[in-house]
């Protein structure tokens, strides 16, 4: 059965019981407190709630880059608990894409370098990363950027790099950790609805983090966290 | 490669900091190479030394003379089995930048005992018949474009061979040899009749070094204290010991000289280190972020560590190549200086080695390595969680 079989039929993300302490010092801090959350295939799910409520550290979990404590965390199909570090990075450059609030692309690489990236770990030819990463930056509208450097390029253009660096691998899973967040209103729209793209005329399942009510309305579902726990 | 243009794209990024950083690596290369070729030329003229020829000279100082009759009492002793004097003449070609070793021999009798001096037959016959002869290098021959009948005159700044005029000279030869069988033979001196000299100072002068060839290369110790001992009583004690202890005695003071630019070159190198170290730690303090970015992508720890080290080889063999071009460079400008240049070409193979070469290139990836390791194991343990947080 196929991981995409698998996800449908047990939903994209699926995460039960989830507790997620943090140590700092001598103090534990409980994050996540028991969390159950199911997300099907081909859903925009926002998560929000205040700050320190535990968003970013379950999208965290969601996105393989961080283990939780107790509890079991299944996305596209595959089980993270048991995976190694070395499985778990193999797992990410396939199946998941992550949108960072701040793009955080790597300056010193142009548009379509940055978006090449996750394809290095491939075992795709230089020719055939160069023509995928150019046509992910079609799809987010900036081929004709695609030799300018992030400092080039305004704060909406890094996301949508940003974003087409998430989708180069054809992820089942898009991870956004407020992907508006530091942009103004009309680019925060554009990204809002290249992620609405994504997820209807690609089927993308997303999972966005988000303070930005107008941003939450864009989803299917909204979830709200609250000291670790979802209120409704 | 795939990963080739991240790194290099990183480096050119800083590249005030990646060309002062490869700058230090190379000065430490550089120094490095230089060094140790000085001290592999004085080496190789130390082994050069034959071990059947003993060399006789006065107790206390070589700017003593020995008596002439010397060398008949030594050259009667058993297991000698030839002599020739070796009288070095400080002669002066014009100017003293145009330094080269001249020394008054017996030429039958040297040629003989130094095999390594080759000479064409009709050339041998022309220095054996004439007095005023000298044979040169063919080196010497070259660098003041000599040929065979040319004239010329040397004055000596050691008083006794000072005589009111120069000496004047006819090249009867050039010498070549067979650097194989005869590693580290100067191409550059210049040989002459040891008669000449004498009559021309009167009959006053006496031997400077006299060489002893002995029978059995084993019984080297045993015969040098034969030779001392059958002077034990006179005037004019004498110090023999093989030519290779003999040369080594020259060169204690460049083998001290070598320990102590060894040091320096060992203090260098680790400053170097913790200068490259600490670039490194810098970059990848600066890079935390993009660290993380590139583990969310799915790069292994292992593989982000790898492309660190990688920088810091590259950085190393930067270094590397660049301190083997100067050195290159300097070793070979040297030679150009005045008077520095002269004594310099004084050793025979004075010039970067591919050893010496290869081992700076060794040691300057083996600096980047040293130096990048920690700042990569720091990569290789940097939680994602943590470096995003720190955003």
């Amino acid at each position: 059965m196929s991981a995409t079989a698998v996800a449908a039929k047990t939903g994209a993300v699926s995460v039960q019981n989830v507790v997620k302490i943090y140590q700092r010092d001598s103090q534990q801090i409980k994050v996540l407190d028991g969390l159950t959350l199911e997300v099907p295939q081909g859903e925009f799910m926002a998560l929000m709630g205040p700050s320190g409520s535990g968003k970013t550290t379950l999208l965290n979990l969601i996105a393989g880059i961080d283990r939780a404590t107790s509890g079991s965390v299944h996305v596209a199909g595959t089980d993270l608990t048991p995976l190694s570090e070395g499985e778990l990075a193999k797992w990410r450059s396939s199946n998941v894409g992550f949108i960072f609030q701040f793009y955080n692309l790597i300056p010193v690489l142009s548009a379509v370098e940055n978006v090449e990236l996750p394809l290095l770990l491939s075992h795709l030819s230089k020719k055939e990363r160069r023509e995928r990463a150019l046509t992910a930056l079609r799809i987010v509208g900036l081929a004709d950027r695609s030799k300018h450097y992030p400092r080039q390029l305004s704060g909406g253009q890094e996301q949508r790099v940003a974003i087409a660096r998430a989708i180069v691998t054809d992820p089942a899973v898009l991870v956004a950790d407020e992907p508006t967040g530091d942009l103004d209103s009309k680019s925060a729209e554009e990204i809002l609805d290249l992620m609405q793209t994504f997820n209807r005329e690609f089927g993308k399942t997303i999972v966005m983090v988000t303070h930005d009510p107008r941003a939450a309305s864009r989803a299917h579902t909204q979830r709200h966290l609250d000291k670790g726990v979802l209120t409704e | 490669m795939k990963f080739a243009p991240l790194i290099l794209k990183h480096l050119r990024k800083n590249w005030l900091r990646t060309t002062s950083t490869v700058l230090a690596m190379s000065v430490c290369i550089f120094l490095f190479c230089v060094l140790q070729t000085v001290i592999a030329a004085v080496n190789f003229g130390l082994h050069a030394g034959s071990t059947r020829r003993l060399v006789v000279r006065d107790y206390v100082s070589l700017a003593n003379n020995l008596p002439i009759n010397y060398k008949q009492k030594i050259a009667a002793l058993p297991g000698v089995t030839d002599t020739t004097i070796v009288s070095w003449f400080g002669g002066i070609y014009r100017d003293p930048k145009n330094f080269f070793p001249n020394l008054a021999v017996e030429p039958e009798a040297f040629l003989r005992i130094y095999p390594e001096i080759m000479l064409p037959e009709e050339q041998k016959e022309r220095w054996l018949s004439d007095v005023r002869g000298a044979i040169v290098g063919r080196k010497l021959a070259q660098r003041f474009g000599w040929k065979i009948g040319d004239t010329f005159e040397l004055e000596s700044f050691i008083p006794p061979y000072r005589v009111g005029k120069p000496f004047d000279f006819v090249i009867d030869g050039i010498y070549d040899t067979d650097e194989a069988k005869y590693p580290g033979t100067d191409l550059g001196a210049m040989y002459f009749n040891f008669k000449y000299l004498y009559e021309a100072t009167g009959r006053q002068v006496g031997i400077g070094t006299l060489t002893a060839q002995i029978d059995d290369p084993s019984h080297a110790g045993a015969m040098s204290k034969e030779i001392d001992q059958a002077f034990e009583n006179s005037d004019n004690q004498t110090k023999t010991e093989t030519e290779q202890a003999f040369r080594a005695g020259f060169v204690a003071l460049a083998g001290n000289l070598a320990l102590l630019l060894n040091g320096i070159g060992m203090a260098v190198a680790f400053t170097i280190l913790l200068v490259t170290a600490n670039t490194m730690s810098i970059a990848v303090r600066e890079r935390q972020q993009e660290i993380a970015v590139l583990k969310t992508l799915g790069f292994s720890s292992g593989l982000v560590m790898g492309l660190i080290l990688s920088e810091a080889l590259l950085l190393g063999l930067m270094g590397g190549l660049l301190g083997i071009l100067i050195a290159r460079g300097i070793i070979t400008g040297l030679t150009y200086v005045p008077f520095l240049g002269d004594v310099l070409r004084g050793f025979p193979n004075l010039g970067l080695s591919p050893e010496i070469a290869a081992l700076g290139v060794g040691i300057a990836l083996l600096l980047g390595l040293l130096a990048g390791f920690i700042p990569a194991l720091l990569a290789y343990r940097a939680r994602i969680t943590d470096a995003l947080r720190q955003v």
